[in-house]
């Protein structure tokens, strides 16, 4: 071979090792994280609720007893059929994966026989590894957990199995009613059900009561702004508390406010202040809007808020608010429900919260909805089955028994477990308002904060969307122009849009709008 | 029945003689080497041609997360690559990245192998030192930088603090000016010890007496090194250049985990875009297209390159 040749041949296999790399097939289904210690669960409670404990000890060691008729008896009847089967069920790995790893998967092989197999998979790849799998017709999952937004690609692809036929035979339609109105819009697509919802996700703004209610600070605070020192109602007085405050204890290394701002999920806080400002995504010929003059000083409002933060607030992810906040060096937060339950140190005892930080902010909480009155309703989870499921029947057993009232009750008071309060009976649940002194205003801000608040836009390409303008809003938060940045990522959805089909994604649209209602815009 | 004809054996005509038989006549023929080589041909071309051959298939389909079965589109895909101003940024920082790492990378290596080629007290201590960056995993360097560039907690805020007197709040990693500089200290804290290690080799096996001779002669230092120690570790050089170029060209993990292409998409790379593109969005049929235009450039530079090197070779020699 002359050396032509030899060159061309390296380069050649080089290249296809590339290729190789890139395309070879969806990789196996990840091996289950190891069996987690189920036999003796440490005691999940924190210290501030003594009457939790009861509760939240018994949620882990075995669920209450369903009630007869109820959808849980039922699924339990159901799936007792197939006693010996193993459902193969996605979940997000980490803290997410310890409620099926410790409480859920024992506890229906206990009543059932059916043994679950909890796949740990990072939240990202849920969707790709569903999607995937379908496609290569691998059948490796049973039951899916995916987000809410992914749905539409997810049953356009054919991924996931319409659930009616299930429900209408197996569920206790009064436990549908029992959802709160605003999660059980989110189950249909193109008039049939995909997914049973699973946790009630809505942002919450934390704020130091002790700090809003010293004396001192009321007084300065009336001088400065000529009003009284209040949890901001509005963007504008959020902006104005947390200079306030980040101005008075910045040499303490204590701050106003501080809300995730790396890369990922920043489009979250986009959503949620720009819909309240008025904004819409799109106009009527699906031409993305959100580059409008509302979209524009939205932008500019979160990249001039960033200043009253602490430095370096742009590369902060939840795990550094957190850190933050529970170190008592924040006056305000916007965020996920769980920091609520920790800030009282709901739990923090437990194994698998050991890395939380121990809090210094118990008992000095306050709770609303976010400024301009509405929370985003950021993200959350839905479980579905497989449509390449070999046990179909058994797969919606399992779902429907995770998400019916006595179960989906237990786990969302598990201090680990990262599900939130979806169901009324859950906003109305006695013993939740009892784990710790102000968990009633906690569960009243959470039902507010869903029946008022904005969802995620869920349509075909929806995670393309959300990328697109997270990469807008990271330039911007660097010094990039707001208007430019937006200008960028209006084309990219455009042009997404145009990939995707305008006609069929201004019907999507229209349905999402009519679905959601005051949930889309307010 | 075995029987003897002669200084040949016959065997019974069995299908397995006759197979073995048939094997024999090849070898006679000199061709038994086709066979020889047959299974390792089958398995390249089952795992790696036909991997090939599919992604140049799916390239011209539109196969994503709502399609599972492609039709045929042309080459719409890679039509919309050139346009595709995301997938040309992206190219283009993948070239930045290579050109300013490898060289720098190359220029403190030589300067390290330089330094440490002589006798030095220590030195089987301080090689093996030198090269504990090169066994960590590229990801764990990212996410342990990461926290070394942290603005309120990170060291290196904190002891440019001490210098400057007074509190530095850099956010190293999500501003303009300083992210570029911050992901090349990172690559190059960890890849310059590759670089120097294989000078290091190649200036160890270059024989002495062609300095003391050029010494002898009257050549400065820098004479010595650009007429003597050069040209004579250039092959090495070449390979080495050639090793972390193509590796720079395809990476991933530091940047993945320092800024995940950020802000924007300022420091996105081909690799991450196309992970993006086909394992966040699951754009299938884009993503192969996407790393068929890669493949056809590295393929046309490394063809380059070899040609270049080789010809430098020949030319030495």
């Amino acid at each position: 071979m002359n050396a032509k040749k030899r060159t061309f041949a390296f380069s050649v296999v080089g290249a296809i090792a590339m290729v190789a790399s890139a395309c070879a097939a969806p990789p196996a289904p990840a091996a289950p994280a190891p069996a987690a210690e189920a036999t003796a669960p440490p005691n999940p409670v924190g210290e501030l609720a003594g009457q939790a404990k009861e509760v939240a000890a018994s949620a882990v060691m075995t669920a209450m007893p369903p009630k007869a008729g109820g959808s849980a008896a039922r699924a339990i009847e159901l799936a007792k059929k197939y006693a010996g089967t193993t459902l193969n069920v996605t979940w997000e790995a980490g803290l997410q994966s310890q409620d099926p790893l410790l409480f859920s998967a024992p506890e229906f092989e206990r009543l059932t026989g059916v043994k679950i197999n909890v796949i740990e998979t990072p939240f990202t790849e849920l969707f790709s590894k569903a999607v995937a799998d379908h496609q290569a017709g691998g059948g490796a999952y049973d039951v899916l957990n995916y987000a809410p937004t992914w749905l539409a690609d997810l049953a356009d692809g054919g991924v996931l199995e319409p659930l009616d036929a299930y429900i209408e035979q197996y569920m206790n339609k009064d436990d549908l009613n029992d959802l709160h109105p605003t999660y059980a819009k989110y189950q249909q697509w193109k008039g049939k059900t995909y997914g049973l919802w699973d946790d009630g996700d809505v942002f919450v703004m934390y704020y130091r009561r002790d700090w809003f209610e010293d004396d001192k600070n009321k007084a300065d605070f009336k001088a400065s702004y000529n009003r009284e020192l209040t949890p901001p109602k509005t963007w504008q007085e959020w902006d104005e508390v947390c200079s306030f405050f980040t101005e008075r204890g910045k040499a303490n290394n204590e701050y106003g406010c501080a809300i995730q701002r790396t890369a990922g999920n920043t489009y979250l806080w986009f959503y949620e202040q720009f819909r309240s400002n008025g904004g819409r995504f799109f106009d009527e010929d699906m031409r993305a809007t959100i580059n409008s003059d509302i979209g524009v000083k939205t932008l500019t409002d979160m990249v001039n808020a960033n200043k009253n933060m602490p430095p370096g607030v742009e590369k902060w992810g939840f795990v550094e608010v957190l850190q933050a906040w529970m170190d008592g060096k924040l006056g305000m937060i916007i965020t996920w429900p769980p920091i609520g339950r920790w800030s009282e140190g709901y739990g923090l005892e437990s194994k698998q919260l050991e890395w939380v930080p121990k809090t210094k902010v118990a008992g000095k909480v306050g709770y609303a909805v976010s400024p301009g009155g509405h929370s985003e309703l950021a993200v959350g989870f839905m479980l579905g089955v497989s449509s390449n499921s070999k046990n179909k029947e058994a797969a919606y057993a399992f779902i429907q028994w995770l998400t019916s009232p006595e179960i989906s009750g237990q786990r969302v008071k598990i201090p680990f477990a990262l599900r939130d309060p979806y169901r009324m009976s859950h906003f109305n649940d006695p013993d939740y308002a009892k784990l710790w002194p102000n968990a009633a205003e906690y569960l009243k801000v959470l039902q507010e904060g869903a029946a008022t608040g904005l969802a995620d836009l869920g349509i075909p390409g929806a995670r393309e969307y959300e990328e697109a303008l997270d990469r807008a809003i990271t330039a911007a938060y660097s010094g990039g122009d707001p208007k430019a940045a937006l200008d960028k990522a209006a084309e990219e959805w455009n042009a997404i849009t145009e990939r995707i089909g305008v006609e069929s994604q201004k019907a999507a649209y229209a349905d999402w709008q009519a679905r959601l209602g005051a949930n889309a815009y307010p | 029945m075995i029987r003897r004809e002669g200084y040949r054996i016959r065997y019974p005509s069995t299908p397995i003689n006759r197979m073995l038989a048939s094997i024999r006549a090849l070898s006679d023929k000199r061709k038994g080497k086709y066979v020889l080589v047959a299974p390792a041909t089958v398995m390249i071309l089952a795992i790696v041609l036909f991997p090939l051959l599919y992604a140049i298939v799916v390239s011209f389909q539109n196969i994503d997360a709502r399609t599972a079965v492609g039709t045929f589109v042309g080459p719409k895909n890679y039509l919309d690559a050139f346009r595709d101003a995301r997938f040309l940024n992206a190219l283009g920082n993948t070239l930045f990245f290579t050109g300013v790492a490898v060289t720098f990378e190359l220029l403190l290596g030589f300067i390290l192998a330089q330094t440490l080629i002589g006798h030095l007290p220590g030195k089987r201590f301080i090689v093996p030192i030198l090269m504990l960056p090169v066994v960590i995993a590229p990801l764990i360097v990212g996410y342990t930088w990461r926290m070394l560039w942290d603005t309120q907690y990170g060291p290196i805020n904190q002891v440019l603090g001490w210098f400057a007197g007074r509190p530095i709040e850099l956010v190293w990693l999500a501003n303009p000016v300083t992210v570029w500089p911050a992901i090349f200290i990172t690559e190059i804290w960890q890849w310059t010890p590759f670089m120097f290690l294989v000078l290091l080799a190649g200036l160890t096996a270059i024989n002495p007496e062609y300095r003391e001779a050029a010494e002898i002669d009257g050549a400065s230092s820098w004479q010595t090194l650009r007429y003597i120690t050069l040209p004579l570790i250039w092959p090495v050089m070449a390979v080495a250049i050639l090793f972390r170029a193509l590796d720079a060209f395809k990476v991933f993990d530091i940047i993945f985990a320092l800024t995940n292409g950020g802000p924007g998409t300022m420091t996105e790379t081909i690799s991450l875009y196309a992970y993006s593109v086909g394992f966040r969005n699951f754009r299938i049929s884009y993503m192969a297209a996407l790393t068929l235009i890669l493949i056809a450039i590295v393929s046309v530079a490394i063809t380059f390159l070899w040609r270049r090197m080789s010809a430098d070779q020949e030319r030495m020699a």
